[in-house]
């Protein structure tokens, strides 16, 4: 006993030895933050650097992780033990999350937080938790709109269109197969959001028999028609992903497509004037787009949470979060910083401002995760290429809700 | 191996562990180990997860199901799908892998000028990493802005533009061709390899007694070579069933499940829907199927290229 007990003692000399001699001076206590930029020239070593300089005890490792695998990537490093303390989340991932026990209420500390007052409106309660807490720190958002092009429409003499009627009035007379086509359609992964548009605005929603009820049915039928009967879409929408949707439009392949202001500037350095935006139309009796959110979170998992709330938090004040959002393209969400917006184009932070009264997020549930990851891709895809029907696409899509 | 052993008597001459007949396990045992730790022991724990309804982010609604996974896998339409796909994926990738290596390595093994330069070149598609490849084949096969169908339509061989990967039917056969011409390399090196390794000699006694050059080939390179087609086929197969990235990056599957084979139906089940259980009783179920069609290849070239 004695021996294990010299031993014992000897270690913990070791320890402290060892842990002094890596904080340094000062008890440097490190955070370690994931996020998902596209750009691949991102400001956040400069932040970081601002950051480490205002808060020396504290030091930022912050990691850019490829969207594509970010929420595998993040769900299993959870479950490993190996999370990060706070990363980049978005809204459909927080139902998962809270199940999973994983994230750290931030209600008090957003009330006691001076930048709380800063945030646009609506926006904390936007992204509640399913549960009704406070777990999400918004950091960015963008609305999904309609991109068109005013030349080929004033071409045709038409105006952007108003209607789901208009739409497609539209897309039929801007086709002219196989050199231009109506409208460019995410048949891959990632397109819900455009689908929403013109199925969630017709009486469909994600919830059990939201899906299945005639109205939804038709409306997904007529989205089908689009591709298979109008052939207004390109015929590889089904494996056509962000980067094809984008590059098929600024190549002029397509003469409107649904993306948000993230991808305007890309667009604008192409087509320059030839290109603007206007909300989605509305179909039927309603209108639906898709907010786009994004937000910070700290896990339960983190020993640091006091400096991982000082680094989220310092990202979504004013200035700090202008500068995040020039990397990413999107909006800010202060409201300090939204005053004096230079970073896009006026008509795309119009069409965006326009459609936030019918902008709406997927409802908070288990399934949520599944549909966005991979259910309604693999659905989609078959429907347009005709090996089931729009009624077998939304059972199947059903049966995953209601389960 | 042939040691003679000696009696206990006559031999002790120190502790067991410095024993002579010892020596090899003692060598082996650093390789087996690792092995065994990071191979057999995750094997074991997919093997028995298989047996629960183990969802991540659901871990404490894990329960035992016994052969659940397996009743429910053999009822998935996705699972017999994806199996048919995973036969068609390996049966005409690796032949036409195997093909389209012999004809190069034939080429190359000729006397041409620039010959060293033109066998460096040839191993660029293998050399490049699959990520890479998939990525620029899904632009070369772009209908809107990619140069496959731009060539097509200019020679007149398709009136529009062919959606390669939307379009069910096709999509599965343009991610092979792809995967051809990333694998051929390895197969043209290994046949290449194998054609020096024939005595010119033979040949010449095959010339002299008037053999055409097709009998030639059928007589003296395809023996020569049958050694080396046996062991590349059989690590190709393997290979070609387990890749998964090129088609993830390609297609993700899609459109629909017209590009799932077997690994990645598990992999989408295991690491994008967290469903452990059912990823992995699909990753088990397949491992059996590729082994038992290892175990039956082996036995049956090995007899013949020991013939």
């Amino acid at each position: 006993m004695g021996l294990f007990r010299k031993f014992a003692a000897g270690l913990a000399v070791a320890a402290t030895f060892a842990a002094s001699m890596a904080a340094g001076s000062a008890h440097a206590e490190t955070v370690r933050f994931w996020y998902h930029f596209d750009n691949p020239a991102n400001p956040m070593s400069e932040l970081v650097a601002k950051f480490e300089k205002a808060n020396p005890g504290i030091k930022i490792e912050a990691e850019n992780v490829p969207w594509n695998s970010y929420y595998d990537n993040l769900y299993t490093s959870l479950i490993g033990g190996n999370a990060p303390d706070a990363a980049m989340v978005k809204l459909f991932a927080q139902p998962r999350l809270v199940e999973m026990g994983a994230l750290e209420p931030l209600g008090e500390r957003i009330d006691a937080w001076s930048g709380k007052a800063d945030l646009l409106d609506n926006l904390l309660e936007l992204n509640k938790g399913p549960d009704g807490k406070q777990y999400y720190l918004p950091i960015q958002y963008v609305v999904l709109y309609l991109y068109y092009r005013p030349d080929l429409f004033a071409a045709a003499g038409l105006k952007p269109p108003t209607t789901c009627e208009e739409f497609r009035d539209a897309a039929i007379k801007l086709t002219k197969a196989p050199e231009t086509y109506g409208f460019g359609l995410r048949g891959g992964k990632g397109g819900w959001d455009q689908w929403g548009a013109f199925v969630f605005s017709q009486g469909g929603a994600l919830k059990p028999g939201g899906l299945t009820n005639p109205q939804a049915v038709a409306a997904n039928q007529w989205v089908i028609d689009l591709f298979r009967k109008d052939k207004v879409i390109p015929p590889s929408a089904p494996n056509d992903g962000f980067q094809e949707i984008i590059g098929a439009f600024k190549a002029g392949k397509t003469a409107m497509t649904i993306h948000h202001i993230g991808s305007s500037k890309d667009l604008v350095a192409a087509l320059g004037d030839k290109v603007s935006a206007v909300p989605v139309p509305k179909c039927g009796d309603g209108r639906w787009t898709s907010y786009g959110d994004e937000s910070l979170a700290i896990f339960s998992s983190s020993p640091n949470k006091d400096a991982a709330w000082k680094w989220i938090s310092f990202l979504a004040e004013g200035q700090n979060n202008v500068a995040f959002n020039s990397a990413t393209g999107q909006m800010t969400v202060t409201k300090s910083g939204a005053k004096d917006w230079k970073l896009h184009e006026r008509r795309f932070v119009d069409a965006t401002v326009e459609s936030l009264p019918f902008a709406h997020v997927l409802p908070q549930n288990a399934a949520t995760s599944e549909f966005v990851n991979t259910a309604w891709q693999t659905a989609m895809q078959r429907a347009l290429t005709g090996q089931i029907t729009s009624q077998q696409m939304m059972d199947e899509l059903n049966a995953l809700v209601a389960q | 191996m042939s040691i003679v052993t000696p009696t206990r008597a006559a031999e002790s001459p120190g502790p067991f562990w410095r024993r002579a007949h010892l020596t090899p396990y003692w060598l082996l045992a650093p390789a087996v180990v690792v092995t065994a730790v990071i191979v057999f022991l995750p094997m074991a724990q997919a093997v028995v997860t298989s047996f629960y309804d183990l969802i991540l982010f659901r871990p404490n609604a894990s329960r035992f199901v016994g052969f659940g996974n397996y009743i429910k896998l053999f009822n998935d339409p996705v699972f017999w799908t994806a199996l048919w796909n995973t036969i068609i994926w390996i049966g005409l990738t690796v032949p036409l892998q195997m093909g389209l290596g012999l004809v190069t390595a034939i080429l190359l093994n000729r006397e041409f000028p620039w010959r060293g330069l033109a066998r460096a070149l040839i191993i660029i598609p293998w050399a490049l990493p699959s990520v890479v490849i998939a990525l620029m084949w899904r632009w070369i096969y772009d209908p809107n802005t990619g140069v496959l169908n731009d060539l097509l339509i200019y020679l007149s061989v398709v009136q529009g533009a062919v959606p390669w990967l939307a379009d069910p039917h096709l999509a599965l056969y343009a991610v092979i061709a792809t995967l051809t011409w990333q694998g051929f390399p390895f197969f043209a090196v290994m046949i290449l390899a194998g054609l020096q390794g024939i005595p010119k000699s033979q040949y010449e006694a095959a010339a002299l007694d008037g053999a055409s050059p097709w009998r030639q080939f059928r007589h003296i390179t395809l023996p020569g070579i049958m050694p080396v087609l046996a062991t590349a086929g059989l690590l190709r197969v393997i290979w070609v069933a387990n890749s998964m990235d090129v088609i993830f990056v390609m297609t993700g599957g899609g459109p629909g499940y017209a590009t799932h084979t077997l690994p990645l139906y598990a992999f989408i089940k295991a690491r994008q829907n967290l469903d452990f259980g059912y990823g992995t009783a699909i990753a088990v179920t397949f491992t059996i199927l590729l082994g038992s069609f290892v175990a039956v290849y082996l036995v049956r070239t090995m007899r013949e290229v020991e013939k």
